[in-house]
């Protein structure tokens, strides 16, 4: 890093400016009037920096291009080439790679944090099959250590949900991934809710001794009669008036009145297409099946119905379920025109979904297909904020759209490449040359230790 | 027609599968050493057929530009071969909650060298590894594990009394009931049980202390130093007891698995010859036992002296080698030469097991890329097929393909 001049400027600017308190009149949630828990998050002094002679790959083109960023005020002024305004910092990259922020679409961080003990497992409300009742954001600890190894992994936003007992699971939340005291100063402006829903095996192992469901049938039972009273909750809430409110139903309310994004747990193929069924019936949309092991069987189906996959790059056979896992889920998904992502659902690989997605992307073109680069990346960034709702503001370099943005000291899809700087809203929360990061107050003591000399 | 058609299309499509004679033009050959050099290298089926500085490519053969040609990879801990799925169930035979037996239970008797897992996870370049059982019921000692080759063959079995694995830490407190104190009380113990065993024993079948008669028996060779103790622990405090340990019976072989919080004490485990397989991506304090976890913690131990391996071990269970040498490339990230991050993975946990012979894998690029893979190996001069379970799959749902039968009839 030739020019530390405007980052080190950042550093001054973060410790100048603590982040608002959530009394600010301007809250940009955009979430009803009376809503609880709304977001507090409002971005540090941003620097404004131009980003010179990078080598961009902007989750929009099938191109790798060159040329400058201009990031402004916390936003993309222009990518590529544009008015530079007066006196702004200039910084050479020296044709080092900028990416879009990473978007992890699901995550435990904050509800499984570490260290995983019994009383920090609050992911997953296992007391009933229907707890959509329950938010995410309510289990979610912000000093999990997670959060700031994610991002040195050049995780910008993050999606945590419910873990994955329950039928219906309840409420998952979108989160900046941004240093805070508080969920609530984490929590992504006016993204939509999403309702966590689960297929398979975890339901009915989970109840099947309780009280059902315990098959496969006693799960679609399970929705569908859940979507009926949903369904009659809504038509009394429509016609206005007073009527007893009932979160559990308040949620499914919701999905149906399209508010609310299904993010679904489902493995196998078979399953899926019964989902879009279902989905069909009760005239919902699936946004995104989670997991999705098998999705490759069924990219058509998932192509028709405009309904993302959510999958890993190389895990499987931990269970039934994911005995037919291929490392090519992802390259095969996208083939066949659907909507393809890479996720995490692990405080390990979230480091590094940028070697996960570099996997899968070699294997599916050693399998013949013809994948560029930067088509690939749209499984970092693009897709996983389209499947969020949050594509107009993240997820690809536009002008116009947040500054979430990293450096990278070498190629992303390569084993020896790292983030080298990471911008949140054009605020540098991570700068490897510097020595910039995070740190959970869980590292006090513990992280004097971790940082003594070799 | 049309049927004789696809008949003769998987006629060709099963030939090109044998005699493959590749060309690896200009190719980055690894020494067992670890020592990287330049050659042209005919292989023929996986076997290295003739080296030189400048051959021509045989007639057929396939060219690859950007090869490597090394030796095969070497997981120092799974437990492939062990498990159909990781779910607990009758496909899992990892670990006996509810046994009599501890140290007696061979993991060799649970091996299925014909279990799919084992090609699925050979298709990244890994030709050996140890498998190793996990604790289960109420005893640190979770049994006696092996050396395997990944041929999937009957014989496959290298050596099947190779280490003894312990669980210590927050794992064998559990099992001991309920305190490092009970768990350590139980490990002395055994030892005494093994040493003294032709006296303890030779009235009555219960006259040991903490093992029957069949456990201080498969014990003895252990504590005699004929075969390693792998020993799963984290915290430097507890590695420290066990150096205590060592200096009482020096004849013990101990490597020490996960190890996150080796760097602290790096000079005293180099001291007492302890080896170490650690994983160069455990960074985060996911419990009280790893809070020192530092992702540079690798570089400590070859600061030191340390003699150690690389392995995944924070990966996914039953097929878990399969990531090794994208860990291994993150040993490189942190500072380790690239060869002293190969040697992690082949080499040295070769010679620490006594795994001889000559494998041999061709690769589209450099091993600890995340993007190369293996085209083809050997395993002792034999050719070892790149198709498994994984790739059938691939190939049945590929949507490149051209064959348009309904998927069961691919």
């Amino acid at each position: 890093m030739k020019n530390l001049i405007p980052l080190l400027l950042s550093t001054a600017a973060l410790v100048a400016c603590e982040p608002s308190t959530g009394t600010s009149s301007e809250n940009e949630s955009g979430t009803e009037k009376g809503a609880a828990f709304q977001s507090t998050y409002s971005p540090q002094a941003p620097t404004n920096v131009l980003l010179r002679n990078a080598t961009l790959i902007d989750g929009v083109s099938s191109e790798i291009q060159t040329g400058d960023l201009l990031v402004s005020d916390g936003k993309i002024g222009f990518v590529g080439s544009g008015e530079i305004p007066e006196g702004v910092t200039e910084l050479d990259l020296d044709g080092r790679f900028v990416t879009p922020g990473i978007i992890d679409i699901h995550s435990h961080l904050g509800n499984y944090p570490s260290p995983s003990v019994q009383a920090h497992s609050d992911g997953n409300e296992v007391t009933s099959p229907i707890t959509s009742e329950v938010y995410a954001e309510h289990g979610v600890w912000p000093q999990d250590p997670g959060f700031d190894e994610a991002l040195q992994g050049g995780v910008t936003t993050l999606h945590v949900l419910p873990g994955s007992a329950n039928l219906f699971g309840g409420r998952g939340v979108t989160l900046r991934n941004v240093p805070s005291r508080t969920v609530q100063g984490m929590k992504f402006p006016g993204a939509p809710y999403t309702l966590k829903m689960a297929c398979g095996e975890n339901p009915k192992r989970v109840y099947g001794n309780k009280g059902g469901p315990g098959s496969r049938m006693g799960n679609v039972a399970g929705y569908r009669k859940n979507w009926i009273k949903a369904q009659g909750y809504k038509a009394k809430r429509d016609k206005g008036g007073d009527y007893d409110r009932d979160l559990q139903l308040e949620t499914l309310a919701d999905v149906l009145d399209g508010k609310i994004l299904i993010q679904m747990h489902c493995y196998r193929a078979d399953e899926m297409v019964q989902i879009l069924d279902l989905a069909k019936e009760f005239d919902y949309k699936v946004t995104t099946f989670h997991h999705a092991v098998e999705a490759y069987k069924i990219g058509d189906y998932l192509a028709e119905n405009d309904t993302c996959a959510a999958m890993w790059a190389d895990w499987g056979a931990f269970k039934m379920e994911s005995f037919d896992y291929i490392n090519e889920n992802i390259p095969f998904v996208h083939a066949a025109g659907a909507c393809a992502m890479i996720h995490s659902d692990d405080q390990n690989n979230i480091q590094r979904l940028n070697q996960e997605v570099a996997k899968t992307w070699a294997d599916g073109n050693r399998a013949g297909l013809d994948i560029p680069k930067a088509d690939a990346w749209k499984w970092l960034s693009t897709n996983p904020a389209k499947a969020l709702g949050i594509l107009e503001e993240t997820g690809t370099l536009e002008a116009g759209k947040r500054a979430d943005i990293v450096i990278w000291d070498g190629d992303p899809f390569s084993t020896y490449g790292r983030p080298a700087t990471v911008m949140v809203d054009g605020v540098v929360l991570f700068d490897r040359e510097t020595g910039l990061k995070p740190k959970s107050d869980f590292r006090l003591g513990y992280a004097d230790l971790t940082e003594g000399p070799k | 027609m049309k049927k004789l058609l696809l008949i003769s299309a998987a006629l060709a499509f099963s030939s090109s599968a044998n005699a493959q004679t590749i060309f690896v033009d200009d190719a980055t050959v690894v020494a067992p050493n670890g020592a990287q050099s330049k050659a042209d290298v005919i292989v023929v089926d996986g076997v290295i057929q003739r080296r030189g500085a400048r051959l021509a490519a045989p007639d057929g053969a396939d060219v690859v530009t950007g090869g490597w040609v090394t030796p095969g990879l070497f997981a120092s801990m799974s437990s492939l071969g062990m498990s159909d799925i990781g779910s607990s169930g009758p496909g899992n035979d990892v670990s006996s909650e509810s046994s009599e037996t501890n140290v007696s239970e061979y993991a060799v008797d649970s091996f299925n060298p014909r279990s799919v897992h084992i090609a699925n996870v050979r298709q990244n370049g890994i030709t050996h590894a140890v498998i190793a059982p996990r604790s289960g019921s109420n005893s640190i000692f979770a049994g006696t594990g092996a050396i395997i080759s990944l041929s999937g063959g009957f014989d496959s079995v290298l050596d099947p009394e190779a280490f003894v694995m312990v669980d210590l830490g927050e794992t064998g407190t559990r099992r001991a009931g309920g305190s490092r104190a009970a768990a350590m009380s139980q490990f002395r113990s055994a030892i005494e049980d093994a040493e003294g065993f032709a006296r303890r024993y030779s009235e009555a079948p219960d006259g040991g202390d903490v093992l029957t008669r069949q456990d201080a028996k498969a014990f003895t060779r252990a504590v005699r130093g004929e075969i390693p103790l792998l020993i799963r622990v984290n915290r430097a405090a507890d590695m420290m007891r066990l150096i205590d340990i060592k200096k009482d019976n020096p004849s013990m072989s101990m490597i020490f698995v996960g190890a996150a919080e080796a760097w602290e004490v790096a000079d005293d485990i180099a001291a007492a010859d302890i080896r170490v397989i650690i994983d160069p991506l455990k960074n985060l304090p996911d419990s009280f036992e790893s809070a020192g976890s530092r992702l540079d913690n690798v570089i400590f131990l070859e600061n030191a002296g340390v003699d150690y391996a690389i392995s995944n071990l924070g990966a996914l269970g039953v097929t878990k080698p399969a990531t090794l040498a994208q860990h291994a490339g993150a040993a490189v990230v942190e500072g380790l030469s690239w060869g002293q991050a190969f040697d992690a993975i082949s080499s040295i946990p070769s010679q620490w097991f006594k795994v001889r012979g000559r494998s041999v894998v061709v690769w589209d690029g450099d091993p600890l890329e995340v993007t190369s893979a293996p085209i083809a190996m050997s395993i002792d001069g034999t050719p070892q097929s790149m198709t498994s379970r994984q790739k059938a799959l691939r190939d049945r749902y590929n949507p490149s393909t051209t064959d348009e039968r309904p998927y069961k009839y691919r």
